[in-house]
């Protein structure tokens, strides 16, 4: 079985530094157990073999970064840390980008995180290591990946992959209009609402949970976010916010969950309300009851 | 006849991209210096005035990592100044403690990449280790290890129970001892002795002409911390927190680190003090609030010196403009000076002394 030494050589392409300076801290601090991997910083991108691009790839570092994958020999693994180079994150929209990474070279392991924690860089360098080796010994690359680094917990309070409870949801759309990366997407399938989050270009920041008014979007504190790039668009949570048919006219209609209704109804008796009514026929019943 | 050497733009030794073209002579002492720049451009002016203020709280943060809460602080306190909003003590409070970590672990990263570029492998290890101290204290109260997502318009995200302050003064119980034995190794070791003292050197009348702030300003005999000059936020309301940091007169690169170590070491003073005797209230006074047509200039001490933000709004939900005036774009100026004269090996060293932050700069 023939091996190849891993050596490493990173290409900041535009990143706020976070990802950098984590990447740093997960290969010289010893908990992180990058030491495991036995990987070795490269001084010339000549003698790389696996390359790790931060950044979201800003028109200014393209045409190098385009020189410098030339030099490059194969074979080789290309490592990308942090939702900026997945996606361009933040600042996808911005005249300075040209990215993603993926538009230039061939990506193979994600790093999704604003910045990730450096666990997950070092989960993320060990799947591009097994990558490694199985290019080198030409066996095909296997799409799912099992953990390779044990012992990794994350505390209660990180901030980590975004989920929903459905059930508290009102699609009000506050985390779309508070999301800085536009990684939230809520849209009418048929009768039903899609509340969408894509983890490659969510930045983490918990936004959308601070705004929501029901406390319906939450983070959790997973932290598995080093993936194969086949997983890139489908790296995401999915949940359906269910609505009801109105009890006078029929209509299909998004009734408001008891977490609102509370806020709205300090003082009053939320389950003597008349809550199986579509807004229309609410404001009719309301004004028979009250003015005729 | 000199020697033309390219460093860059992507290098082991460079935390963020970088070009220079130096002219060296034969015994390698630098001659020219060309310091290109841009690669880091991510056209964050035009961006803050397509996102609205909520957007705007992340969007600032993402300017630089390293003083990730300074910007979006700078940026609500330029918001308040228009929407003329006095913020609860509490959180001014909790705003101050949230910059000050960020302060002191911004210090500690930047204290280990030189003791990293020295080649003093253990030093590096125990700073990083001691840095450890105080990231797994922002992963456990705020949630993330470098954008702590602190502030909002009016107030701040996160409250601190008794609980979590204990936990903090623990933590930092645990770090202090540790930092100040850093400052002496550092101080003390023979190999930071040779390659620090008396190289990149910035005399004190060279560094008020190009107008240098932050530790690079310490370490050359100038004062111009904004915490003390025009105190802001909760340094005004206490004047007893003002950091008493004594410039340091060696104008080199060990200075430089120095004055960072003094900088940690007062932060997390001021982090004790206030954690002893936090202003109970609210921690904000509404989520989002109206933000009328105006303009405002802020300044306040990120890290790396002193950072200006303007701010126009028209009443919209969106800026109309936003300015930044960052540390390191005064501080770049002093680069020439430093690298001018000095050895081509010492050039990354030099670099690492102004604790760049290229990504505040080119934005």
């Amino acid at each position: 079985m023939n091996k190849l030494k891993p050596k490493l050589f990173r290409i900041n392409t535009g990143s706020c530094n976070g990802c950098d300076v984590e990447f740093l801290a997960t290969a010289l601090v010893d908990k992180f157990q990058f030491h495991k991997l036995e990987v070795e910083i490269a001084e010339e991108i000549s003698q790389a073999n696996l390359l790790v691009i931060t950044g979201p790839l800003t028109a200014r570092s393209e045409p190098f970064l385009k020189s410098y994958i030339n030099k490059l020999s194969e074979p080789y693994v290309v490592v990308g840390i942090g939702t900026c180079s997945i996606t361009s994150g933040i600042f996808r929209d911005s005249y300075a980008i040209n990215g993603p990474t993926d538009k230039v070279i061939d990506v193979d392991i994600n790093i999704s995180g604003c910045p990730p924690r450096p666990q997950s860089i070092a989960e993320g360098i060990a799947k591009g290591v097994a990558i490694l080796n199985q290019k080198v010994q030409n066996v095909n690359i296997s799409k799912q990946m099992d953990t390779i680094l044990q012992g990794f917990e994350a505390p209660k309070s990180f901030r980590g992959k975004i989920n929903l409870h459905a059930n508290l949801c009102t699609a009000c759309r506050t985390c779309e209009t508070v999301c800085p990366s536009g990684a939230i997407n809520i849209t009418k399938i048929g009768d039903k609402y899609e509340h969408k989050v894509w983890h490659n270009t969510c930045c983490f920041c918990g936004n959308c949970v601070f705004f929501c008014p029901t406390g319906a979007i939450y983070n959790t504190n997973d932290f598995d976010t080093a993936k194969h790039q086949d997983e890139k668009y489908s790296d995401t949570n999915i949940s359906y916010i269910k609505t009801d048919n109105c009890s006078s006219c029929n209509k299909r209609y998004k009734k408001p969950t008891t977490g609102l209704l509370k806020k709205a109804y300090i003082n009053d008796d939320i389950n003597k309300l008349n809550n199986n009514l579509c807004p229309e026929c609410r404001k009719k019943e309301n004004f028979t009851r009250m003015y005729l | 006849m000199g020697k033309t050497i390219k460093i860059g733009p992507f290098h082991p030794e460079l935390e963020e991209s970088v070009y220079f073209k130096l002219v060296a002579d034969k015994n390698s002492i630098v001659q020219e210096v060309e310091i290109v720049n841009g690669f880091i451009h991510r056209g964050m002016e035009s961006l803050v005035t397509n996102r609205n203020f909520m957007q705007n709280l992340i969007l600032t943060e993402r300017v630089c990592s390293l003083c990730s809460n300074n910007h979006p602080f700078t940026f609500v306190m330029a918001v308040e100044k228009i929407a003329n909003i006095k913020v609860p003590s509490r959180a001014e409070a909790l705003r101050v403690v949230a910059d000050e970590i960020k302060r002191a672990a911004s210090n500690l990263f930047n204290l280990a990449m030189l003791s990293h570029l020295t080649h003093s492998y253990e030093l590096m290890k125990d700073t990083l280790e001691t840095r450890e101290y105080l990231q797994d204290l922002k992963e456990t109260i705020w949630g993330n290890r470098m954008d702590m997502s602190v502030n909002l318009f009016t107030g701040v995200k996160y409250d601190l129970d008794a609980k979590k302050v204990v936990h903090i003064l623990e933590k930092l119980n645990l770090a202090i001892p540790k930092i100040k034995e850093l400052q002496k190794r550092f101080e003390n070791d023979e190999i930071i002795k040779q390659r620090c003292v008396g190289v990149g050197i910035l005399p004190t009348e060279k560094a008020l002409e190009i107008g240098v702030t932050g530790p690079v300003a310490r370490g050359s005999g100038i004062n111009n911390d904004v915490r003390v000059k025009a105190p802001y936020s909760l340094y005004a309301l206490r004047p007893e927190l003002q950091p008493r940091t004594k410039p340091r007169n060696g104008c080199d690169v060990l200075s430089r680190a120095m004055a960072r170590f003094d900088d940690i070491i007062e932060a997390v003073r001021i982090i004790k003090d206030l954690l002893s005797d936090l202003p109970r209230g609210k921690t904000y006074l509404e989520k989002r609030p109206h933000i009328p047509e105006g303009e405002a200039v802020v300044r306040t001490e990120a890290p790396r010196g002193e950072l200006i933000y303007y701010l126009k709004t028209d009443g919209s939900q969106k800026p109309i403009r936003m300015r930044w005036k960052v540390p390191t774009y005064t501080n770049w100026e002093a680069l020439k000076v430093m690298i001018l004269g000095d050895k081509v090996e010492n050039v990354t060293i030099i670099l690492n002394s102004i604790d760049p932050c290229i990504s505040c700069t080119e934005r």
